[in-house]
């Protein structure tokens, strides 16, 4: 599903080599390392945010390594959430299906209905501002999903949260798991995916 | 104790005084301008049809060019903003250059590009049009000055928008333009908003570099300048209070509507 061959990237002092990952679909995928070793260029890299000196990247057997980011079938889930402050949490999640071009009452039911499965229905009409962190990524991950990618990469997705929320978004994320989608999470806490991943991966620094 | 807090009022006490020695300096010569024209002088100011003629040419002119500017700037703008490349600060020298030159040689300059010598000028004599004293001057002129406020108030409007928010657009599916249309240019719209307003700001109050390339038809500035020389300084101050007045209004009504877009 997930194919990285000899990832090679340069940027300042900072340098990645002969990183190379397999991913079959389904798979869960913990992606272990001290701050700083790189974890996230990986993830960016994957998503193609950032462009590769060396390597290449298939997903789904396509060749993917040089497509822009819009062209790949991948979804990320940033640290912050990377909400759109200017758009209502309703906004946020139909923006990927406008792009798409999807009629507006298909966009509509498809939004309530992640919505409803991610609990974050009475929240539709309100600005991203006044949510709370754990209600932040829900919204980020509804808006994500929405689209369907192949892979969900998730960089640290349980760090900014407090432990309760912790429990809570880790079984979100199970649930998630089990539709099939192939997962990569970036993390530097071994125990927050012991009971997630079914693979692990370690970097150093 | 005592002492700091005896010090702390002394200070504030300076800083009122110099403070208020300086908005008297920016208040007092518009006050006494104010006060010294009568109000039957300023109505008939109203009713010129020249004062009134003047007065559209210039806000019609700086508001079209700022608009056509825009429409370069912004571009320019984002790429100051978020790329890196060699010959930025060259760039950036380059940007800046129309606010340190003197507006009388900028005036110099662009009637060097627009006159009958230029490609354009050539190209413009072949349509049987002259561009030198034309309202198309005036607005190169205007733009001329004042296009740098607008690309460096939006490229300071850009830098404050997380690259994040972009890189999550793209992800999601969104073509670099569309993130500059949909995520990047509404974040950065107070920016651009205030940009536009001193853009245009700047265009309408020129003087020294539209009156080289165009003298008529006579933009409000230049109008003014030419009735103190011609007539004196009580003929000029009527057009003068007038035309303060329109741009304070003009400036309240941009301001509040940018407020309003920028609140949506």
């Amino acid at each position: 599903m997930l194919s990285c061959t000899d990832l090679e990237y340069k940027a300042g002092s900072f340098h990645l080599e002969d990183f190379s990952l397999e991913l079959k679909q389904g798979d869960y995928c913990a992606l272990l390392g001290p701050s700083g070793s790189g974890k996230t260029v990986i993830l960016e890299l994957i998503a193609g945010l950032r462009t590769l000196k060396k390597g290449s990247i298939f997903i789904d057997g396509k060749d993917c390594t040089l497509l822009p980011p819009q062209r790949r079938p991948v979804g990320i889930l940033f640290q912050d959430y990377a909400l759109f402050p200017h758009m209502s949490v309703y906004k946020n999640i139909a923006w990927p299906l406008e792009i798409r071009k999807i009629k507006k009452n298909e966009i509509k039911e498809t939004v309530i209905s992640f919505a409803s499965d991610l609990n974050i229905e009475r929240f539709l009409d309100r600005m991203p501002g006044s949510l709370s962190g754990g209600e932040k990524q829900r919204v980020a991950l509804a808006r994500t999903l929405v689209v369907h990618p192949k892979v969900l990469l998730l960089d640290e997705p349980l760090s900014a949260l407090d432990a309760p929320l912790r429990d809570q978004s880790a079984l979100l994320l199970k649930k998630v798991s089990q539709t099939g989608i192939t997962i990569l999470h970036v993390t530097h806490d071994q125990a927050e995916v012991s009971s997630l991943a079914n693979r692990q991966v370690t970097i150093g620094s | 104790m005592m002492f700091l807090r005896h010090n702390n009022t002394t200070t504030r006490l300076v800083f009122l005084l110099l403070s208020g020695i300086l908005l008297l300096f920016i208040v007092a010569p518009l006050l006494g301008l104010f006060f010294s024209t009568s109000l039957p002088d300023l109505f008939e100011t109203i009713k010129d049809t020249d004062v009134q003629g003047s007065i559209g040419l210039t806000l019609g002119v700086s508001a079209l060019f700022t608009l056509l500017a825009g429409f370069f700037a912004l571009p320019l703008a984002y790429i100051m903003a978020r790329k890196e490349f060699r010959g930025k600060a060259f760039i950036q020298g380059l940007i800046d250059i129309p606010i340190v030159l003197p507006h009388s040689a900028a005036g110099i300059a662009v009637l060097g590009f627009i006159s009958r010598d230029s490609a354009l000028g050539r190209l413009a004599d072949i349509m049987g049009l002259n561009l030198v004293g034309s309202p198309f001057a005036i607005g190169v002129a205007m733009a001329f000055v004042s296009v740098p406020f607008l690309i460096n108030a939006a490229r300071d409007g850009f830098q404050a928008v997380p690259e994040r928010l972009e890189q999550a657009a793209r992800s999601l599916g969104a073509s670099p333009f569309r993130v500059f249309r949909q995520v990047s240019l509404p974040l950065a719209k107070p920016s651009v908003i205030t940009g536009l307003v001193l853009m245009f700001a700047r265009g309408m109050s020129e003087f020294g570099a539209v009156v080289i390339v165009a003298y008529h038809p006579m933009t409000t500035p230049v109008l003014i300048f030419d009735r103190f020389n011609s007539f004196g300084l009580d003929y000029a101050r009527p057009v003068a209070v007038l035309f303060i007045i329109i741009c304070i209004l003009v400036f309240m009504a941009l301001r509040l509507l940018g407020r309003k877009k920028s609140n949506l």
